[in-house]
């Protein structure tokens, strides 16, 4: 069985966040106001040796957020997608805290400006609700897994960077393009002139 | 020839890689104050990462809290602290106080009135304390019912119950929780600031701690009734508990529920653990102070059902404070 996994390759993503505006467009039908499920960040930016990630929900293996959460609203689909219940989930915020990336988005639109329930990119696996259900397309939104598709961030980004698929296919990708390219102060001394 | 310079040069990438994720490891938490400052550019990959790891922040367009930073693991190793150490805890505390104070109970029986009922009953608490107590009372165990359910419900409850039943208990508690923690925090701060002249510690309290309490009915503490004022010092104890571990639960309890804050990870990660924390102690005394109310002190109860005791039991335990009283002339009877 796959093990879905993103792979960002840092060399190749021009930080245009066209990746963060195909996940909006298509999870639009659940997505509130003021929230991204991915965000891209450059490091270094303007600096030599800038790098830029886009970064949403990793699907961790062992997820902080399923062990954190007290609803036990967290489930993982046999392709290791981490997907969560939005009739179960309290929002509390503990995955929020739990997160290392930062990912758990919460609408502020209650009293006090409490969380609402939670949102997370979903690998465009949509949720619990069945497939292609108006219930999924409002909560989740898109389910392009089960389309037969991958995410959208994945598929629309330009210079292939940002990967999205089984855990082993990707990093083969990514395997053969750093064989192809080579890879600068990997090794102690190593450091050919390019252009 | 060739594979073996491949396998050299594999040895080359894969040491030095392992290394540094072992340093990486070690040093993430020293880490963090040092590769923060973004005059030190990291040209080197492996430098790059390592930064990434312990926390370093970058440019993005995305709003919000600490969007800048990719990689964060303080709430991580918070919820690892949670869920190995807070949980288990806080169920054995549940568990353990109770049975032990049961077992108590039926070993040692409850503490009677020697000379029995006078049927005489001396005020001992105005309406306004009783308000105090009840109302804190009141939100006090519901907080305490709705965050058990929060902390140890996804353990021994959801895996029993539908998942519909289980939603609702669930966001019910939290809701509950939310709303009940205003109400917990006002009746505290009037509890704490009206009592607090009555709780001051004296040295005969620990003459009290030496024999018990007077509560042991066997050995050589039976019969023992030391000297108490006002309140003895397990009541001393039990408020003074309240008021700091209040403190932190009130003020981890709004950092908690309260969103509009915008606090970083490690400052709601720290609420969650002192809120944890803070709970466990008071659910312990929470235990301990509807025991010795109820069953284990006879005629204790009635002080806070009609606030008035009766003046045997005020004599037998709260002699100072009875003194004091007849000193004065200022016991008020009830008609």
């Amino acid at each position: 069985m796959a093990n879905m996994k993103f792979l960002c390759d840092t060399k190749r993503c021009i930080e245009c966040n066209g990746c963060v505006t195909a996940c909006k467009n298509a999870n639009a039908s659940a997505i509130g106001w003021g929230i991204q499920r991915r965000r891209v960040v450059t490091l270094n930016d303007g600096e030599p040796g800038e790098a830029s990630i886009s970064v949403a929900c990793m699907h961790c293996t062992d997820a902080p957020c399923m062990a954190v959460c007290p609803a036990d609203c967290f489930y993982r689909t046999d392709e290791g997608i981490v997907l969560h219940n939005k009739e179960t989930c309290i929002g509390c915020g503990y995955c929020l805290y739990a997160c290392p990336f930062g990912a758990p988005q919460f609408p502020k639109k209650n009293a006090f400006g409490s969380r609402g329930k939670m949102d997370k990119c979903t690998f465009c696996a949509g949720g619990p609700a069945p497939d292609f259900s108006e219930e999924e397309r409002k909560l989740y939104g898109a389910n392009r897994i089960a389309e037969g598709k991958l995410p959208l961030c994945a598929e629309l980004c330009a210079t292939k960077s940002l990967l999205a698929g089984d855990a082993l296919v990707i990093s083969n990708i990514f395997r053969e393009r750093s064989a192809a390219r080579g890879a600068p102060e990997a090794l102690w001394g190593y450091k050919p002139t390019t252009g | 020839m060739f594979m073996k310079s491949l396998r050299s040069l594999f040895a080359l990438l894969v040491i030095p890689l392992v290394l540094s994720m072992g340093l990486g490891l070690s040093a993430s938490a020293m880490a963090a104050d040092g590769q923060t400052n973004q005059q030190q550019v990291a040209t080197n990959d492996v430098d790059l990462w390592r930064a990434v790891k312990a926390g370093d922040s970058g440019y993005t367009t995305a709003k919000g809290v600490e969007t800048g930073v990719l990689i964060n693991v303080v709430g991580n190793e918070g919820k690892d602290v949670r869920n190995e150490y807070l949980v288990p805890v806080m169920g054995i505390t549940v568990v353990g106080v109770f049975a032990a104070f049961l077992f108590f109970y039926l070993v040692n029986g409850p503490s009677k009135l020697s000379k029995g009922f006078s049927g005489k009953m001396v005020l001992r608490w105005s309406k306004a304390d009783l308000w105090i107590h009840w109302v804190l009372a009141t939100s006090c165990l519901a907080l305490i019912f709705t965050g058990l359910n929060i902390m140890l419900g996804k353990y021994i409850l959801q895996p029993y119950i539908g998942e519909g039943l289980w939603a609702g208990l669930i966001y019910g508690s939290k809701t509950i929780h939310d709303w009940i923690g205003p109400v917990f925090i006002v009746s505290w701060i009037l509890c704490v600031v009206k009592w607090m002249p009555l709780q001051t510690f004296k040295m005969y309290d620990l003459k009290w701690f030496l024999v018990v309490g007077g509560y042991v009915n066997f050995g050589p503490f039976k019969g023992k009734h030391p000297d108490s004022g006002f309140a003895n010092a397990g009541e001393k104890m039990w408020f003074w508990t309240l008021t700091i571990f209040g403190l932190f639960i009130a003020a981890s309890g709004l950092m908690l529920v309260l969103p509009g804050l915008d606090l970083p990870r490690e400052a709601s990660m720290a609420a969650l653990l002192i809120h944890g924390i803070s709970a466990i102690i008071i659910i312990a005394f929470t235990i301990v102070h509807v025991w010795m109310a109820t069953v284990l002190s006879e005629g204790g109860m009635e002080c806070m059902v009609s606030g008035y005791c009766d003046e045997n039991w005020a004599v037998q335990h709260h002699n100072l404070w009875y003194d004091e009283l007849k000193d004065s002339n200022g016991i008020v009877y009830k008609d």
